[in-house]
């Protein structure tokens, strides 16, 4: 590199560098942030009562244990997945592509994501596809099919499902695949792995229904 | 024992993750700003990072940079806003970069040092959303690796990336310096 391009580099860091303003976060959002990591903290109030107790220490850890369970509606996972489907549902243009069929929508994925969506409900008549487009789920790219049953609309969201908060409830079958089946703000949701992907199905279709989609789904 | 780490680990994994987390807001807010160009949309995307990291703390792999991946999941979080803002369904590439070749004019580097604050500002804004955050990395002090992770490239791009974005930068600068 010639000097004067060296010096034109270095004029352009020293600008960056001196002049570029940086504007600092306000208080007010420091003061919330702070406030949604205390949040994070568990009850320091269970801990000081079973050493206390003595003898009844084996009694209140078992309580402890279950107050600190997280209801259903509290995990991460399905919390997430149901905010995707409100998402989609408020959305303008909740697909980025349009269906013109799975082999046209699959293919669009391609290079917009780092792992291959498998999704076996192909041009079934009693599930349309809407479309599909990218949205994310907590820290990770995800793929999201969006169906239609008579009114209802239903989000299909696949993800690598690595070391994610998965759901601990009683085994919902879908056919051979495992699954959790579970409720929030209303929304049914589905949730089960095939391989090393995560899928969840979520929508106001009862639960009944979306198991239909759901065994379809997780067919091999 | 599955149930005890259950009970135990989201809120300790969140609670210890959030507070290193509160160290990098300032540098997340200042990224936010340059990606939105709005303060208060700026302070709603800090937040929405911190809610989603906070959720995902498990998947922090601990050791490895929490900074940058933070700034991933802000990034992440903007492109998504912006995707479902997006009007058309289906879309040609936003992001196309401005290619400029290196200039052959490199004496004009003493105008630089007349601009003034808000005009790098303006010029920095006007560079597409993959140029701008590599500049802005660039500043942070992230190694080119970590800039790949944030950006969800290869590695080896980083380097010509930057170089292209820094002689837009330096392009544009030199029509407010005239």
């Amino acid at each position: 590199m010639s000097t004067r391009q060296d010096e034109a580099e270095r004029a352009l860091t020293e600008l960056l560098a001196e002049r570029l303003p940086r504007p600092r976060a306000p208080e007010a959002l420091h003061a919330r942030l702070s406030e949604l990591v205390v949040k994070q903290r568990p009850s320091q109030r269970w801990p000081g009562v079973l050493a206390g107790l003595g003898a009844f220490a084996a009694a209140a850890a078992v309580l402890l244990m279950i107050s600190r369970t997280p209801a259903p509606s509290e995990n991460p996972l399905l919390r997430e997945v149901v905010n995707d489907h409100l998402r989609v549902l408020y959305a303008q243009h909740p697909v980025e592509i349009e269906s013109g069929g799975i082999h046209q929508v699959k293919p669009w994925f391609s290079g917009r994501l780092d792992f291959a969506p498998r999704v076996t409900v192909e041009d079934d008549p009693e599930w349309p596809l809407v479309g599909g487009s990218i949205s994310y789920v907590l820290d990770r790219k995800a793929a999201t099919f969006v169906y239609t049953r008579r009114l209802h609309t239903i989000s299909l969201f696949v993800f690598p499902d690595g070391e994610l908060p998965w759901p601990q409830t009683s085994p919902h079958m879908l056919g051979d695949v495992q699954a959790q089946a579970m409720t929030a703000r209303g929304y049914n949701v589905l949730l089960f792995k095939r391989q090393d992907l995560g899928y969840a199905l979520v929508s106001d279709l009862s639960m009944r229904e979306l198991s239909l989609l759901g065994e379809k789904l997780a067919a091999p | 024992m599955g149930a005890k780490l259950r009970v135990m680990g989201p809120d300790k994994a969140g609670e210890a993750l959030g507070r290193e987390a509160l160290q990098h807001v300032d540098a997340l807010y200042a990224y936010a700003h340059y990606l939105t160009r709005d303060a208060q949309r700026a302070q709603d995307l800090v937040q929405e990072t911190f809610a989603r990291s906070l959720a995902s703390a498990r998947s922090f792999t601990p050791g490895t940079a929490l900074k940058a991946w933070l700034f991933r999941i802000q990034r992440n979080v903007f492109l998504d806003q912006r995707r479902r803002e997006t009007k058309s369904p289906v879309r040609g590439e936003l992001d196309a970069e401005i290619v400029i070749g290196v200039s052959k004019d490199d004496a004009d580097y003493d105008h630089l040092r007349g601009i003034v604050a808000s005009e790098i500002e303006a010029a920095l804004s006007a560079l597409p959303e993959p140029q701008r955050s590599v500049v802005l990395l660039d500043l942070e002090g992230f190694s080119e690796s970590e800039m790949a992770d944030v950006l969800g490239c290869a590695p080896g791009t980083i380097k010509s990336r930057l170089a292209r974005a820094r002689a837009a930068l330096r392009e544009l600068l030199k029509e407010y310096a005239r």
